[in-house]
């Protein structure tokens, strides 16, 4: 399973240096952790990765090969999967639609068999949707398959985006705030799955505010400030750092 | 039956085209691209079919052919440079397309008989033959809709980003989209000359465009039953509100904003919709009965 290398990764907007100089690694089989507060620098980082946005500097690599200049579309294809802080869903779509065309990278069926309707695409459609209905088991979430995405409550809003980005079963997961809104029996259920994700060897990187949540999931956790990496180490070391301590106190005071 | 059939036949040939046309303005709109080439894509195919029938001894099939695939190439190469233009700007640039695609045809007189067009045109399209395209076209646009195609579509339509945060090359489904609008847009142009003996650039100009735009609003712009429902209630229209045929465009006018105001998605979206709704509903229910039933056994 491939990790994912950050090396001096800059990103300035005019003169403001959103991510400055920032070397970082999402190693599988862990949840690594990316705290800072409002502000730092955490979804930019996320969005220089999944191919949204262009790096000024530095490069970023997994197993080696350069994600840096691939777009959006490209990184995904290469297994690198994302959720959104704001969370965009097909609103007019059902639960298990959206689910659904997480699928995509994985489609074989040609297009002359699609369009003619050949028993190749629709075996293809159904090996999907049964798939679907696991993950949906899997997040407790069968009972809204039918529903509109965008009539849903946040929590399971949040759920869906989950579930479609894990869907093609990517090795690198960004999730820039899985939990927020939930409530603590939501957060904890969702715990369980990151766990059980990092367990059968995918890295996923962790972005959340709440820092009880992060040091109980991550092995290893990243602090942004302004842009800075303040620090890095294990949860219990960076929670001790003066830096940090003065970054979180300084600001809002999670 | 027979005298129904012969009162209203050329009703029902313009609604067949209408239909056709209305699919090929349609498939762009699923795709999230807002194009109204297909005017051009008509007018293409038309000319491409007028030409070959009237000049050459091409089977007259394979001038609908080759006009079909003619129009999805032309179609193909169009989307290459609208592909960072979105919107508006997608819609005021294949509005020029279309405006070119009308010079050319007024300007290579020796070519394209300039503003008066083509005459002559064997009349070889009837009910039948626009019936069985139209049904052939359904069928492909239905496969299409069940298939990871047709999900990349609504995806594109609804939230680009997500899209290709899941792997989706959006400028590729652009140009596939394009591709079938062209095919389909050349391919009811060309049955449009076999079926009218003449044809001219006037044809697939302003007018061209605003019925076609008409259809695929007021019917609906992501089910099969849309342009179905939006070509007949422009067929129907001329006939129920004869007595008012002075005053015919503001009557259209008048009907697209009632639509546009208090069925925004169309007629035949909204009534696919309820359906698709009720049908919701009814598994919300039988899954949340399911749900309880295992609860129930859990906890005993
Ligand atoms: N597209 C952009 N253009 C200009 N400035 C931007 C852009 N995106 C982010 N910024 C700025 O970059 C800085 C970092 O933003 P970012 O969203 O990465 O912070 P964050 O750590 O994710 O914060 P939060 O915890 O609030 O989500 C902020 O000052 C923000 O205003
Ligand atoms: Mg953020």
């Amino acid at each position: 399973m491939p990790s994912l290398h950050l090396e001096n990764v800059s990103k300035h907007f005019g003169g403001l240096k959103a991510v400055d100089e920032v070397t970082m690694e999402v190693r599988p089989g862990e949840i690594t952790g990316l705290i800072g507060p409002n502000g730092a620098g955490k979804s930019t980082v996320v969005n220089m990765i999944s191919g949204v946005l262009a790096l000024t500097e530095g490069d970023i690599t997994v197993d080696g090969v350069s994600l840096a200049t691939d777009r959006a579309d490209v990184v995904a294809r290469k297994g690198v999967a994302r959720t959104f802080q704001n969370i965009r869903l097909l609103p007019e779509a059902t639960v298990l639609e959206n689910v659904l065309i997480g699928f995509h990278r994985r489609e074989e069926a040609s297009i002359l068999s699609q369009i003619l309707g050949l028993p190749a695409a629709h075996r293809e459609t159904r090996r999907f949707e049964e798939k679907t209905w696991d993950l949906l088991r899997r997040f407790r979430m069968e009972e809204y398959a039918d529903y509109e995405a965008g009539n849903l409550a946040y929590g399971h809003q949040r759920r869906v985006e989950m579930m479609r980005a894990i869907a093609a079963d990517p090795d690198i997961v960004l999730l820039d705030e899985p939990v927020a809104g939930m409530n603590d029996v939501e957060s904890e259920e969702l715990a369980t799955i990151f766990k059980e994700l990092a367990a059968s060897g995918m890295a996923l990187l962790l972005i959340e505010h709440n820092v009880g949540f992060v040091t109980r999931l991550c092995k290893q956790v990243y602090v942004l400030d302004s842009g800075r990496m303040i620090a890095a180490g294990s949860p219990e070391t960076v929670i001790r750092d003066p830096q940090v301590i003065a970054a979180y106190i300084g600001t809002s005071g999670h | 039956m027979i005298q129904f059939y012969l009162a209203y036949q050329p009703i029902i040939d313009f609604f067949l085209l209408a239909v056709g046309f209305g699919y090929s303005q349609q498939i762009a709109f699923r795709a999230g691209v807002f194009s109204i080439a297909t005017a051009g894509f008509a007018a293409i195919g038309s000319y491409c079919v007028a030409i070959l029938a009237t000049r050459t001894e091409v089977p007259i099939f394979m001038t609908v052919i080759l006009a079909t695939l003619l129009a999805a190439a032309v179609g193909g190469l169009l989307a290459l440079p609208l592909a960072r233009l979105r919107g508006a700007f997608q819609a005021i640039a294949t509005l020029a397309f279309v405006q070119i695609i009308l010079s050319l045809l007024l300007y290579g007189e020796g070519f394209t008989g300039g503003a008066l067009g083509i005459v002559g045109i064997p009349r070889e399209v009837n009910t039948w033959i626009l019936l069985l395209v139209v049904a052939v076209t359904m069928y492909v646009l239905w496969n299409i809709g069940r298939s990871g195609m047709g999900r990349v579509f609504n995806a594109l339509r609804q939230e680009e980003s997500v899209a290709s945060s899941l792997g989706v090359n959006i400028g590729k489904y652009h140009i596939i989209a394009f591709i079938l609008s062209g095919a389909i847009g050349g391919l009811f142009g060309g049955l449009q000359s076999l079926y009218t003996f003449q044809i001219e650039p006037h044809n697939y100009g302003f007018a061209f465009i605003v019925n076609i735009l008409t259809v695929v609003i007021l019917g609906g712009r992501t089910t099969l039953l849309g342009p179905i429902m939006g070509a007949l209630i422009m067929a129907l229209l001329p006939e129920i509100a004869r007595p008012l045929a002075e005053n015919r465009q503001a009557v259209n006018g008048v009907i697209l904003i009632l639509v546009i105001t208090f069925l925004p998605n169309g007629v035949g979206d909204e009534i696919v919709f309820w359906f698709r709704r009720r049908k919701q509903a009814r598994q919300q229910r039988k899954r949340a009965s399911e749900k309880e039933a295992r609860d129930a056994v859990t906890s005993s």
